[in-house]
């Protein structure tokens, strides 16, 4: 069951789910918004990947305050500025639909966290045409899910990044 | 909690759910079709701002159809009218859309338990494509929320026909 506004709420106040920080403006009807921190790493497009064993060369960059320009064709890493997950629900990470009517992708098809997993949550930003994108602007939103059965602890990459995180490779 | 097909049925008659119009044909297991409507709405300017709002004009689509090329962006929308005050709905695309390369939404699948009207497709093609009025691109599926519910009373509610992004509103 994917829980109301109202629920997600009260388990933040609980503590047993964190987006922090917490603005309660931020809670939608079936989700809570997460804003855009200002890390950002372009990654070439000209150079080919190795699944296995990237080796990406990239910088860490700021986006300035008056804006950054996507173009289409390429990927940016960001991250959220909030921390966010839960130990009881399953977290889901999509754009609004705001930023889905501009073109931009926040995810590449990897929507679903674990459970477990607190952090500030990398963002695969992509868009389908050039746009500009502003440090700590409202990009997308989360949904919490009850799961069933017995809890299965995870243990793997990525658990404790919070900047803009690059793939570690997958074998 | 996902609904069936027939209970996505049931709640139609009982009016829990909203679709209009609504044709039994159109449902699946998990789900019911949506069919695109008329209309394209297509941006204008050279580049998109997130934070104010976008030039665009809105193309009607032939009977003989309109090629959407590929890696472009349109906003359509669906036919139906959409929303339910006690199930939350999602959007996906039909398998044989998503076949043919059409993203019908971009990261963007969630609809606000609330909020009703035609539904807007974000239009992503990565081959070129001809798209019909009134063919079926997407499906909605309704999921059983947890915790009392608030109503959407959003920016986009009855929304008719495609709408651009109002991200400037926030």
């Amino acid at each position: 069951m994917i829980l109301t506004g109202k629920e997600i709420e009260e388990n933040i106040r609980k503590g047993t789910i964190t987006v922090s920080p917490f603005n309660p403006e931020s809670i939608n009807p079936n989700s809570i918004n997460y804003h855009l921190e200002d890390s950002y790493i372009e990654l070439s497009t000209d150079e080919t990947i190795d699944s296995r064993s990237p080796d990406l060369s990239y910088k860490r960059k700021k986006i300035p305050q008056e804006g950054l320009l996507l173009q289409p064709g390429r990927l940016y890493l960001c991250n959220t500025r909030e921390v966010i997950g839960s130990k009881h629900f399953v977290t889901s990470l999509i754009g609004r639909s705001s930023i889905g009517r501009l073109g931009i992708f926040l995810q590449v098809s990897a929507d679903l966290g674990h459970q477990d997993e607190i952090h500030q949550w990398t963002l695969e930003i992509k868009c389908v045409k050039p746009v500009v994108i502003y440090p700590f602007m409202t990009i997308g939103q989360v949904t919490f899910w009850l799961p069933q059965g017995n809890h299965y602890p995870k243990q793997g990459f990525y658990k404790h990044f919070d900047l803009p995180t690059t793939s570690k490779g997958v074998l | 909690m996902i609904l069936t097909g027939s209970e996505i049925s049931a709640n139609v008659e009982q009016g829990r759910i909203n679709i209009s119009p609504f044709r039994s044909e159109q449902l699946n297991p998990n789900s019911y079709d949506l069919r695109l409507g008329k209309t394209l709405l297509v941006y204008t300017g050279e580049h998109l701002d997130s934070l104010q709002p976008n030039p665009y004009e809105l193309v009607p689509i032939p009977e003989e159809g309109t090629v959407l090329q590929k890696g472009a962006f349109y906003l359509g929308a669906s036919e139906e009218i959409v929303g339910s005050d006690y199930f939350v709905p999602m959007l996906h695309c039909k398998s044989g859309i998503a076949r043919l390369g059409l993203f019908i939404h971009i990261t963007s699948d969630l609809i606000d338990i609330g909020s009703h009207g035609n539904l807007t497709f974000q239009l992503h093609p990565t081959l070129n494509i001809r798209v019909y009025p009134g063919m079926r691109l997407g499906q909605v599926s309704f999921w059983k929320p947890l915790g009392d519910i608030t109503l959407y009373e959003g920016k986009y509610q009855n929304s008719k026909g495609p709408i651009a992004s109002k991200n400037y509103f926030s």
